[in-house]
């Protein structure tokens, strides 16, 4: 056996898991284009609406019209990247622990969570997230914002932050199915929840801010990446959301070892 | 003396099931407050397997083999006692240990559905780190010995029964693991493709030298495929040793069969009468008394189709699991 750098295998394997779902997208060619019509209308559909009342946007809570199509590319990215990897892995593996497949994910010489998290893959819609980069990039341009390169760096890192917060709360969907089984719909709600990012943090009543900052950090994965582009957060707010995708993940990853330690297979 | 491949130490398995009465109102009442019974599903087992050994695990449904079979290869955590596989303990699921043990369930794949089963081996390959040389001369022995050189080219949905279990055997034994769990792997199979793969495993086992462990609800493969089974029932072994010192223990009994022009008036005095229809008469006779028994039998007109065998296993296992003594086996 090669002894190569667990970062490169980890990186292959994901390589490889994505070219599974490739090739199975591939298979079928009919399926294929459907996909991909309905990953476009999709991406149109969840777009549109903002192209129909851009003119009528009003401020919302200090947001204005441009920087409210920041917001709203923001969430489209998030959206996209949810739909197009997050929610099919999710379902994935919780059809893998409802017919006790899992015992061949769990049986492979690789981080379990890793394998589950990136078992399935719908490529198209990633257009969705291409449409919310397109949404950024004119909300910015037209709203005439200078974005700094501090204004930049805390934008990634407060998406990256996001991102973590979204998959430890898919991990922690994942877990409970595991206890609870056919929770498919679960990852219903998840997206169903995930609209509440499309609106700025200050909409919100405090409690409700600090509930979708701490407990489901959906601002944390919309609201604040825009506010950072915009250059109006603080790098101590970058820090203290960064905190909270950290803490996320441990708690995520805890409850993960323990769920595969209680794992108790189907019966065959 | 060689170190054992596999070895287990009071080894228990408690489950937790969720149980209530028949009825709505029941089903509701559990909505509220359910109740759960522990189950032991594994009691202290203790054994040890060596280096390249096959053995069956033979029980009835619900004995506690395909726990202990998850157990051993990591995928269940034990309640309580010591498991060692190939020198790791497989809960802690290192990935040396799980590149070096493989399992194969016959009622679950593993081999995505849509894909052929090429594309999956590929990953695999990924998967397990195997070089690519390697792997390609790995890939040419396997489907040679199992004759999937073309079934693997087809989506796996499209292939048979057989077709896919073959292909999976290719899957789990491309990276060379030292140790092969086998979950029921013939069930579902016509004869002759049962006949196949029981042929792959032995000879598999010979050219490789792994440790085969099998569990199966066809007598035939366990007799054919492991000198040494261990019989488990109600989560503990009640056996462990050669399928022959089994029957010895059960069925004592040799059966005797015959075809004769006239059979004997009263063939109860050689032995227990199994069958005596038209010129056939079957008896079970003691061991001590079957050459006279054979000599008696010889000497009647037209005497034809003369055969001592052991007992059926099947009717081995069914007088093991029927009756009480079961316990007192050791």
């Amino acid at each position: 056996m090669r002894h190569v750098p667990r970062a490169m295998f980890y990186l292959r394997l994901v390589a490889a898991q994505l070219e599974m779902s490739t090739l199975t997208a591939l298979q079928y060619r009919l399926g294929f284009w459907t996909e991909g019509l309905l990953g476009l209308l999709w991406s149109v559909i969840g777009i549109a609406p903002l192209f129909v009342a851009v003119d009528h946007l009003g401020a919302v809570e200090g947001w204005g019209r441009w920087e409210l199509v920041v917001l709203t590319g923001c969430f489209t990215i998030l959206s996209g990247l949810f739909t197009a990897v997050l929610q099919p892995a999710l379902r994935e593996s919780m059809t893998h622990i409802l017919k006790g497949t899992l015992d061949y994910v769990l049986l492979r010489p690789a981080d379990g969570l890793v394998l589950c998290l990136t078992c399935a893959f719908q490529p198209w819609h990633l257009v969705e997230v291409l449409g919310g980069l397109v949404l950024v990039i004119a909300g910015l341009w037209l709203g005439e914002v200078e974005v700094t390169a501090t204004g930049l760096l805390a934008g990634l890192a407060t998406g990256a932050a996001g991102l973590m917060a979204l998959y430890a709360f898919g991990v922690l969907v994942l877990c409970a199915s595991f206890r609870a089984l056919q929770l498919q719909a679960l990852t219903h709600v998840m997206e169903a929840l995930m609209d509440f990012g499309r609106w700025p943090a200050q909409v919100f009543p405090p409690v409700l801010r600090l509930l979708f900052t701490f407990v489901i950090p959906l601002l944390v994965m919309t609201s604040y990446p825009a506010e950072a582009l915009l250059g109006r957060l603080s790098w101590g707010t970058v820090a203290e959301l960064a905190a909270v995708s950290a803490t996320l993940l441990v708690l995520a990853r805890l409850a993960w070892v323990r769920s595969v330690r209680g794992y108790t297979s189907a019966s065959s | 003396m060689t170190a054992a491949m596999v070895r287990v130490e009071g080894l228990c398995k408690r489950f937790s099931v969720p149980r209530r009465e028949a009825g709505l109102r029941a089903a509701l009442r559990a909505l509220v407050r359910r109740e759960y019974r522990v189950v032991e599903a594994v009691r202290d087992l203790e054994f040890s397997l060596a280096p390249g050994e096959r053995v069956g695990f033979l029980g009835p449904n619900g004995a506690g083999k395909t726990t202990t079979l998850k157990m051993l290869a990591g995928l269940i955590v034990p309640s309580a006692g010591r498991v060692e596989v190939a020198g790791f303990t497989p809960s802690d699921r290192r990935p040396e240990f799980l590149r070096r043990v493989s399992l194969v369930m016959g009622q679950k794949r593993q081999l995505s559905w849509d894909l052929p089963a090429i594309d999956n081996f590929e990953f695999n390959r990924v998967v397990y780190e195997i070089d690519p040389v390697h792997y390609k001369r790995r890939l040419e022995e396997l489907t040679a010995l199992l004759d999937v050189g073309e079934v693997m080219r087809r989506p796996v949905r499209q292939l048979s029964l057989g077709e896919r279990m073959k292909c999976e055997l290719v899957a789990a034994l491309l990276h060379g693991p030292q140790v092969l769990f086998l979950d029921e792997p013939t069930i579902g199979l016509d004869v002759s493709m049962q006949l196949g793969i029981r042929e792959f495993i032995r000879r598999y086992n010979a050219e490789h030298g792994a440790t085969v462990i099998l569990t199966s609800h066809y007598m035939e493969d366990v007799a054919a495929l492991c000198p040494r089974i261990l019989v488990i029932d109600g989560g503990r072994l009640r056996f462990d040793g050669s399928i022959e010192a089994l029957r010895r223990q059960i069925r004592p009994l040799r059966r005797v069969s015959v075809r004769a022009a006239a059979l004997p008036d009263d063939p109860t005095a050689m032995g227990r009468v199994v069958l005596r229809e038209g010129g056939r008469l079957v008896l079970d006779v003691a061991p001590e008394r079957v050459p006279e028994v054979v000599g008696a039998l010889v000497a009647l007109p037209e005497a034809q189709d003369l055969a001592v065998q052991d007992a059926p296993l099947e009717e081995v296992m069914r007088a093991l699991f029927g009756r009480e003594e079961a316990a007192e086996l050791g």
